[in-house]
């Protein structure tokens, strides 16, 4: 086997036998029960699975915006158990991209200021950041828009600015909660496609919860939760 | 920079919110600004009036601040035209003026009253007193005190309508001398004049020097006013003239002005209540608007602090939108408080007689560079002291939290 390949084979998210409860009133509820998942770089994963399956709380623990109560957590083979929240926050930054169902653009600012939020916090200088934004809008099919507003752009014109300001600074995952959600049929084939597109262009690991079927079928893997448990 | 650009995006976000909160700054800036600048007026004005009465350093003898006197001049200065050149040699010295005080009766020949006199050297007396001295009929005395002819007084209004006397009438002084005698002298009145202040005007005789001296029978003064060529060296000054002149008593203005001292200790109490006041409502006002803000944009926090921003960045945007706020508030604050100053000495505002005085007097709000540094300084401390409050909490929100959060 030869290096690239088994680097490509090498899994980017190694998440072992966690699990996860949350406190609601007086009751404990368990969200993740050992669930043991491996992502290969590159590889696009569907997690599905009916509402309080847990699917959200594993994306959150993809993304180290939530930690485990139990199991362990490697990403691109470094252990983030033990971490400082400050090297969590590193770890995000430089690793993973965000999508969210709402989108998130911060209303304030333009498109292309929403693109350039994630290289600020990187702390790439001004000329680094402009050629790379451009490329990032390209890259989403929306180069023409970055001075306009998120509220004068349509729902899938928001999540491409989502996508793009997670694509910018070139993470080695993306997590997608429910990216197709609050689209409809034609936007949300156009935003899985292009989701799908570019994973394979730049090698980026991408895990996707979702409900949706049309983008379950776009996926390399799909893993099934059901009560916190993968099936 | 690109973060405080930003924090001016979100601040014109929420345009109609923000344009109140920034009103409310700025009236509060603008209370303090005015009202620290009357009082800066009115310290200036009360400081240059005692400057103007005693100068800003008073010299005499050694025993005359602290001990009474059993006779008139027991404590008195000899040789003072010696001292008073000594002095005058000083660079920052403007004027060394002799004077000499004095009381006793005042007489028309049919009505008597009590006199509380000064023997001045008229020629730079009236030089150094400014418009707070009043020459309400007859003119101001001769520089030189006439040969031969009846020596000039001038005498408070008040004074001159209880003896019923005006400029060209004759009167006689009757006073006490250095050697416990008593002694008259007839003279003629040259001037009324208004002091500003009734007790003073009740009882106050000005005469040449000469004149008062001849009449207890000295040839010494009470004290020497010193006067500067800026109010400011008063303090290095009196250094100076200790070492110059260690064997004899020195006062700054400041010592004998206990009216100045009074006003200014009330004035700073009053005015520091009402800046604490105001500084406090731009805080409330300010925490008010960014508690809202930050609570409507709590999932916003959140996206922030998943994209890799620590919980110190997010309160650092806060803290900018907050001296966003307090900054507008604070200009427009000095744009007003600038045009109500400009107004006021436009339009000519009169404020009544003090308290104890019988004039009233122009009203000034000074305009003072440092107050409005100060001010926009404290302004926007405060405005970022609220908006740190105010975000911190929310920065350190669990993540998920937050972004969940309706």
């Amino acid at each position: 086997m030869s290096a690239a390949a088994q680097s490509a084979a090498a899994p980017v998210v190694e998440i072992v036998g966690v699990t996860k409860s949350y406190q609601l009133g007086r009751t404990r509820v368990a969200a993740l029960r050992g669930v043991t998942l491996s992502v290969r770089a590159g590889e696009f994963v569907g997690l599905t699975g009916p509402s309080g399956s847990g699917k959200s709380t594993l994306l959150h623990i993809c993304g180290l915006i939530d930690r485990p109560d139990a199991g362990s957590y490697r990403l691109d083979g470094r252990d983030t158990d033990g971490l400082s929240a400050r090297e969590l926050s590193l770890l995000r930054r430089e690793r993973i991209g965000f999508v969210f169902q709402s989108f998130n653009l911060m209303p304030a600012l333009s498109v292309y200021e929403n693109v350039e939020v994630p290289l600020l916090l990187g702390g790439v200088g001004p000329s680094g950041r402009a050629p790379r934004i451009h490329e990032a809008l390209e890259r989403v099919g929306i180069g023409s828009l970055a001075r306009r507003r998120p509220d004068e752009l349509s729902g899938g014109q928001r999540q491409r600015v989502a996508l793009a300001r997670a694509l910018v600074k070139l993470p080695t995952v993306i997590v997608a909660d429910e990216p197709t959600a609050n689209l409809d049929g034609e936007t949300a084939t156009q935003v899985i496609d292009l989701m799908r597109g570019l994973g394979r262009t730049l090698g980026t690991t991408v895990v996707v919860a979702t409900h949706d079927v049309r983008l379950t079928s776009h996926c390399d893997r799909v893993v099934a939760l059901t009560d916190g448990v993968t099936r | 920079m690109k973060w405080l650009f930003f924090a001016i995006k979100n601040v014109l976000r929420n345009g109609r919110r923000s344009l109140l909160t920034v009103l409310l700054t700025a009236v509060g800036s603008a209370a303090i600004l005015i009202g620290g600048g009357f009082a800066l007026f009115t310290y200036e004005a009360l400081r240059e009036a005692s400057v103007r009465d005693t100068g800003h350093l008073i010299v005499a003898h050694h025993d005359f601040f602290t001990n009474d006197e059993e006779l008139p001049m027991q404590h008195g200065l000899g040789g003072h035209a010696e001292v008073a050149a000594r002095l005058a040699a000083i660079p920052r010295v403007r004027a060394v003026l002799p004077r000499l005080q004095l009381s006793g009766l005042i007489t028309n020949g049919d009505k008597s009253a009590v006199f509380v006199g000064t023997g001045i050297d008229a020629g730079g007396e009236f030089a150094v007193r400014g418009a707070l001295f009043t020459v309400t009929e007859g003119s101001t005395l001769s520089t030189e005190p006439s040969v031969g002819g009846m020596p000039e007084i001038m005498l408070g209004k008040d004074l001159a309508r209880q003896l019923r006397v005006r400029p060209g009438g004759s009167l006689t002084l009757l006073a006490t001398t250095t050697e416990g005698a008593l002694n008259a002298q007839d003279v003629v009145v040259k001037g009324v004049f208004s002091a500003g202040t009734p007790e003073i005007d009740k009882r106050a005789v000005l005469m040449h020097l000469g004149t008062a001296q001849k009449l207890i029978l000295t040839d010494k003064v009470s004290t020497l006013a010193v006067y500067l060529r800026e109010t400011a060296d008063t303090e290095p000054m009196r250094g100076v003239v200790a070492t110059e002149l260690p064997s004899y008593a020195r006062q700054t203005w400041r010592d004998q002005a206990t009216f100045y001292v009074g006003v200014r200790g009330l004035y700073d109490r009053i005015f520091g209540l009402l800046g604490a006041v105001l500084v406090a409502m731009v805080l409330f006002a300010v925490s008010n608007t960014l508690g809202m803000a930050v609570v409507e944009r709590t999932r916003e926090i959140g996206t922030l602090r998943a994209l890799g921003a620590f919980p110190a960045d997010v309160v650092r945007n806060f803290v900018l939108e907050g001296a966003v706020v307090g900054a507008a508030g604070a200009g427009f604050g000095m744009a007003l408080a600038l045009g109500v100053s400009l107004g006021v000495d436009f339009v000519g505002v009169s404020m009544p007689p003090p308290p104890g005085r019988s004039v009233g007097y122009p009203l000034h709000v000074e305009v003072s560079p440092p107050l409005y540094v100060m001010t926009a300084i404290v302004v926007v401390g405060a405005s970022v002291i609220a908006a740190w409050l105010v975000s911190r909490r929310a920065a350190a929100k669990s993540i998920v939290e937050a972004l969940i959060h309706v």
